[in-house]
């Protein structure tokens, strides 16, 4: 086991700068979630880190090793691709052992260490079968297996479940949590999907246009955001975002009116998030048409229009207004977050 | 179900190209089979002899050396030739700078027309004034006489055909450029040498293309050497070292105006194709769990 950390990570293909000085640290033993749009570097970064990526500037560190230059077999790392990587030629058993083999093992020894895995991740049955004959959760496992079976200082996840359907994921989550616990090896694993990310990762890294935008435990991401990007990427539905004006000394953000507190900048935005958005069929607060109403099992997201705003609001399951009715809106100060228009910061 | 105006319209659109195998391959096939029963010179009336021109194929020393000369061709051109295209392939399939042009040039031999290679092959080869020679010469290798040597004869027939290979190696290329590239990346991580995943990964993952190519390519080295050998060797040095099949066939159809004979021949050589091919499907079927995809 190691800590991996990037120092100052630059990574340009031509004019497009993918990583723009990458500085973060993954403690020994913890899981690490790289969460961002498309395009945004995160897959760059964990590439970097196995070496499948020369850096442009910067370097990488592995424990006290700086593996900057060095050849991904010299990395001892494991990685497991969106798309599995497995060889469609190859048995379960073969894919499993594949880095065994290649590193000079033979197959009677390289056997009980791929038992081993297999077990480790449930899939010690499919041993013989060759990768067309399994479904996509089972090939989920054999990379994963793969991974486990050289045990090395870091492993390193692209996207894993990205290709599975919605139950499958929800349960492999959790196993690649429990899995995590077990093997208590140092773990990075790339999603765009922020629920993934909140629920897996010990912290969580957001990333934007290959800037690190905030690092820290899944609560505070999610209640502490850094900036509107973060506000906005993390959290579903996402955060409403309204532009500010000042009123006879309180703040009018959309339908809603906030007392302004002083020293704030010249404009500035008011978040809030769409559980915060109170709604009300017949009562206070600024009236809203119901648009659309989403039902979602426990949960109904109102997609609403207060005047100009747009608003989302995330209520209970007996709601259920009708579409083109009117309803109220109403949010607390508390629950609100201020941006600097310009720069896009949280203003504490 | 189709309807009638829809199987009408069908028809239609297939028709010029089924009369075009009717008229232009099935119908010389049928012929070929009854004039191999013949003996037929284009003057006098076909003479049905059952199967004499057979017997007589069997007891032709030029035949039997034909057959020869046509299977090693066979053996070490089909090899070779697939070596060629899957090592250009494995060469060329990456982009870097400058690789349009190498592909160009790999695949250009290809399109040159087969009379126009062969005679540009009679200048390569000329002993007194021929590149080959005087780059030999150059190095202190051996200068064989190309045309006369019975050995060195036949080798040029078979390097004529290895820089013949553009279809092959496009195939080829395109299922390298097929094989995921994180299986390679895999490989990396994972310490897997260029050799290790050359037999273990590139090489299973191509097979099947591989061997399709080596059946086509089966057939059409029975073919190939017949420019070579008529313009190149002329069927020579004596006694017949250059002499394959397609020639034998020509030479007794064309010039001895033979065509029941010449019929027979052709027969022979298809029969040998089939069995052939069907000898590598029965090698392949019985090994195809290394190959299966």
């Amino acid at each position: 086991m190691a800590d991996l950390r990037f120092a100052g990570v630059r990574k340009d293909y031509g004019e497009v700068r993918a990583l723009r000085g990458l500085d973060l640290e993954v403690a020994d033993g913890e899981f690490l979630v790289l969460v961002g749009p498309s395009g945004c570097g995160k897959s760059t970064a964990l590439r970097t880190a196995a070496g499948l990526e020369e850096v442009t500037d910067g370097s990488i560190h592995i424990g006290d090793r700086d593996v900057t230059h060095l050849k991904p077999a010299e990395r001892n790392v494991s990685m497991v691709f969106q798309s599995y990587a497995l060889f469609p030629h190859l048995s379960v058993e073969e894919n499993i052992g594949f880095g065994l083999r290649a590193r000079g093992d033979r197959p009677k020894q390289a056997r009980p260490k791929v038992l081993a895995a297999a077990e480790l991740v449930g899939c010690e049955k499919l041993l013989e079968r060759k990768p067309f004959q399994l479904s996509g959760g089972e090939r989920q496992r054999v990379a994963l297996a793969r991974a486990l079976v050289r045990e090395p200082e870091v492993y390193l996840l692209d996207e894993p479940l990205s290709n599975l359907d919605a139950q499958l994921r929800v349960n492999t989550r959790a196993e690649l949590k429990r899995l995590h616990q077990r093997v208590g090896t140092t773990m990075v694993y790339v999603t765009h999907d922020q629920v993934e990310a909140l629920t897996l990762g010990d912290r969580v890294a957001v990333l934007d246009e290959g800037v690190l935008q905030q690092l820290g435990p899944p609560d505070d991401v999610y209640r502490r955001p850094a900036n509107r990007f973060v506000a906005r990427f993390i959290g579903s539905p996402a955060m409403n975002i309204f532009p500010a004006e000042r009123v006879d000394g309180s703040l009018r953000a959309g339908p809603f009116l906030f007392e302004a507190r002083p020293n704030l900048p010249a404009r500035v935005e008011v978040g809030v998030r769409p559980e915060h958005v109170q709604v009300d069929e017949g009562g206070e607060g600024a009236p809203a048409e119901v648009q659309v109403v989403e039902m979602a099992g426990n949960e109904t997201y109102l997609h609403l229009q207060a005047g100009d705003s747009p608003i989302v609001a995330r209520v209970g399951a007996a709601l259920r207004p009708s579409v083109g009715s009117t309803v109220h809106v109403r949010a607390n100060a508390a629950d609100a977050y201020l941006f600097d228009a310009e720069t896009g910061e949280t203003l504490s | 179900m189709l309807r009638d105006r829809e199987r009408r319209e069908y028809a239609v659109m297939l028709a010029p190209y089924l009369i075009g195998i009717a008229v232009l391959i099935a119908l010389p096939a049928l012929v070929t089979f009854a004039l191999a029963l013949t003996e037929f010179d284009l003057i006098r009336s076909p003479r049905f002899i059952g199967l004499q021109n057979f017997r007589d194929l069997w007891e032709d020393d030029i035949f039997r050396k034909s057959v020869r000369n046509s299977l090693m061709f066979i053996l070490f051109a089909v090899p070779l030739r697939l070596v060629g295209a899957l090592a250009f392939a494995l060469l060329l399939h990456r982009k870097f700078r400058g690789v349009g042009a190498y592909r160009t040039s790999a695949y250009l031999p290809t399109v040159v027309p087969d009379v126009a290679y062969a005679l540009l092959w009679l200048w390569i080869i000329n002993p007194l004034y021929g590149p080959l020679n005087l780059a030999l010469g150059a190095i202190n290798g051996p200068t064989p006489a190309w045309l006369t040597d019975p050995r060195a004869a036949q080798w040029v027939v078979i390097l004529m055909s290895l820089f013949v290979i553009g279809e092959g190696f496009i195939v080829a290329m395109a299922t390298r450029q097929g094989i995921p590239s994180e299986l390679y990346e895999l490989g990396d991580v994972e310490d897997a040498t260029p050799v290790f995943m050359f037999w273990r990964v590139t090489l299973p993952l191509m097979a099947p293309t591989l061997l399709l190519l080596m059946f086509r390519d089966t057939i059409f080295s029975f073919q190939a050497n017949f420019v070579p050998a008529l313009i190149v060797t002329g069927g020579g040095p004596p006694p017949n070292e250059t002499t394959y099949l397609p020639l034998f066939i020509y030479r007794n159809g064309f010039e001895y105006l033979r065509y029941g004979y010449a019929s027979a021949a052709t027969l022979v050589m298809f029969g040998m194709t089939a069995l052939i091919i069907y000898l590598q499907w029965r090698i392949v079927k019985r090994w195809r769990h290394a190959f299966v995809v």
